[in-house]
């Protein structure tokens, strides 16, 4: 089990209860954005790139707990910015966690070190650290080397200390399923309790707004990488999502499932795309026209989204909406599958690196001299 | 939501593939907005420079036609069925308020703030990694903007 058996069953009541009172929309985990200011600066994000004024704002942890509430998920995610910048962090997770939420406080981990102190071990609370890939692809992608030594030893401190960790990986356009295969052994072997992986998506926003992968690429890509996996490697997504990653589910979004609460309010529609905002969460559910998003709207923005903010609610739902959905889940947890597949072993085999995306430039020789011949020639 | 002109390569592109089948998702183009002073003079072009400013990455001034300006980040829009029922929201830069602005009471707009992630593409992290690595620098990164 990658979660901790009374969260399942937190989340499993919770999930029961939303059932048995007939709610067709209902919030799985609160997406908590107490700022949007970070020690990183990276291309692909889409929450770094506001004012000096808005980067400067934060949710007062009395701003937070009533989100918390109002909202009523099991569960809350921490994202940002990079939630350690926030000086009141550990009293927004103290609060949280004493309401008996269970907390992922997302992080680049560059300051997890320093501030271990500032925070309490408990089943309530788990860093989720975000690391890209192996050392190269994680410098890369965060714009920053040395990025990954840093995360890696927050990761081992936080371990250490006796806190839950967990990971979180984004792919990109370029990203390379052995080297993945790899960085889950380093993470495991760090001690990590269990680990996401999802494809990255295009914020509005973001800098950046090439490089990301489509379906088919994803699926190949997500294939390639969770097909024929090791007995250590530990994923804290539901094992049905991993299965939509790989191409074995389809399932549409749920963009109710994971909302996201921030200094605007609460973001319409989801997560990853900015529509407007809502003052309340009643507000944000009952006047979100919900039909305009997801892959079968015809949304263009939403024809290319993977990410498990939209996709692990559905997969969530699907196993409490009948009993043969809950009969698979079951089967899937109790006796988890390593997805042997002879052709994805051969497609890992096949693979080789493109060096059309950035995250694999450094790594390739021939690239490296036409790069350095480009900027020599500059 | 962008304008489907800002959309239009991830448009294109799914008028001639199944979203299914697509390997690398087009990328979106944005439009060089910083300093544009929008003319205001239809009903469409006051929607369409208030959808663009709603989606710019800086901050805008807003004159009012009573001559009162605002000037700070538009995070949010209401679009109602004509400019009187219709209105954007700003976070002024000098206070943690959420103002509302009619599009009718508004003569003037103008993106006055800088398009804080303008030019910070992967491409120009590469670049700028591979100048200061033949350079001899070590510890190369791309530093958050100082907010001071």
């Amino acid at each position: 089990m990658a979660v901790p058996v009374s969260q399942a069953w937190t989340v499993a009541s919770y999930v029961l209860t939303q059932k048995l009172k007939g709610r067709k929309r209902y919030p799985l985990v609160l997406m908590l954005e107490p700022l949007f200011r970070c020690n990183l600066a990276c291309a692909g994000c889409g929450k770094i790139q506001y004012p000096a004024h808005i980067l400067k704002q934060e949710l007062t942890p009395e701003e937070c707990f009533r989100a918390a509430e109002e909202c009523g998920a099991p569960m809350v995610s921490i994202p940002g910015g990079e939630p350690l910048l926030h000086p009141q962090m550990p009293e927004i997770v103290a609060g949280l966690v004493a309401r008996k939420k269970y907390v992922y406080m997302c992080t680049n981990a560059l300051l997890l070190k320093e501030k271990l102190h500032l925070f309490k071990p408990s089943k309530y609370l788990s860093f989720s650290v975000h690391v890209d890939g192996q050392r190269e692809h994680h410098d890369f992608s965060v714009c920053r080397e040395g990025g990954y030594d840093i995360a890696m030893e927050g990761i081992r401190a936080a371990v250490a200390a006796g806190f839950r960790v967990t990971t979180n990986t984004t792919l990109f356009d370029g990203a390379d399923p052995n080297s993945v295969r790899a960085h889950f052994d380093d993470l495991m072997a760090a001690g990590v309790e269990s680990m996401m992986v999802s494809p990255g998506y295009t914020y509005d926003k973001a800098p950046d707004q090439n490089h990301f992968l489509g379906k088919a690429k994803s699926r190949r890509l997500f294939r390639a990488i969770l097909s024929n996996r090791k007995k250590s490697w530990q994923f804290n997504t539901h094992p049905l999502f991993s299965e939509f990653l790989m191409g074995k589910q389809n399932f549409e979004c749920t963009p109710w499932g994971m909302p996201t609460f921030s200094i605007f309010g609460w973001q319409k529609p989801c997560y990853l795309l900015q529509d407007g905002y809502a003052d309340t969460f009643k507000e944000l559910m009952e006047e979100t026209a919900w039909e305009n998003y997801g892959a079968k709207s015809g949304n263009p923005q939403c024809a290319n989204c993977m990410v498990h903010s939209g996709h692990e609610a559905s997969a969530v739902d699907y196993n409490f909406s009948s009993l043969k959905g809950f009969l698979v889940t079951a089967r899937k947890y109790m006796f988890p599958s390593a997805y042997p597949d002879p052709d994805a072993q051969k497609l890992l085999n096949e693979w080789r690196p493109e060096h059309s995306g950035p995250l694999v430039q450094i790594q390739s020789n021939n690239a490296v001299n036409d790069e350095l011949q480009e900027v020599s020639g500059d | 939501m962008a304008t489907e002109q800002q959309e239009h390569l991830k448009i294109e592109q799914l008028r001639q593939h199944n979203a299914d089948e697509i390997e690398t998702i087009a990328g979106r183009e944005k439009e060089n907005l910083e300093g544009w002073i929008p003319t205001l003079a239809s009903d469409a072009e006051v929607r369409d420079a208030l959808e663009k400013a709603f989606d710019y990455r800086g901050d805008v001034t807003i004159t009012r036609k009573d001559g009162s300006q605002v000037t700070g980040y538009l995070f949010d829009r209401r679009t109602g069925s004509s400019l009187t029922d219709s209105f954007v929201r700003v976070i002024p830069t000098n206070e943690r308020v959420k103002v509302n602005v009619v599009y009718a009471e508004i003569a003037a707009l103008a993106f006055t703030g800088r398009d804080n992630a303008a030019g910070k593409s992967f491409e120009a992290w590469v670049k700028k990694y591979w100048e200061k690595k033949v350079a001899g620098e070590k510890n190369i990164r791309i530093d958050p903007e100082k907010l001071d």
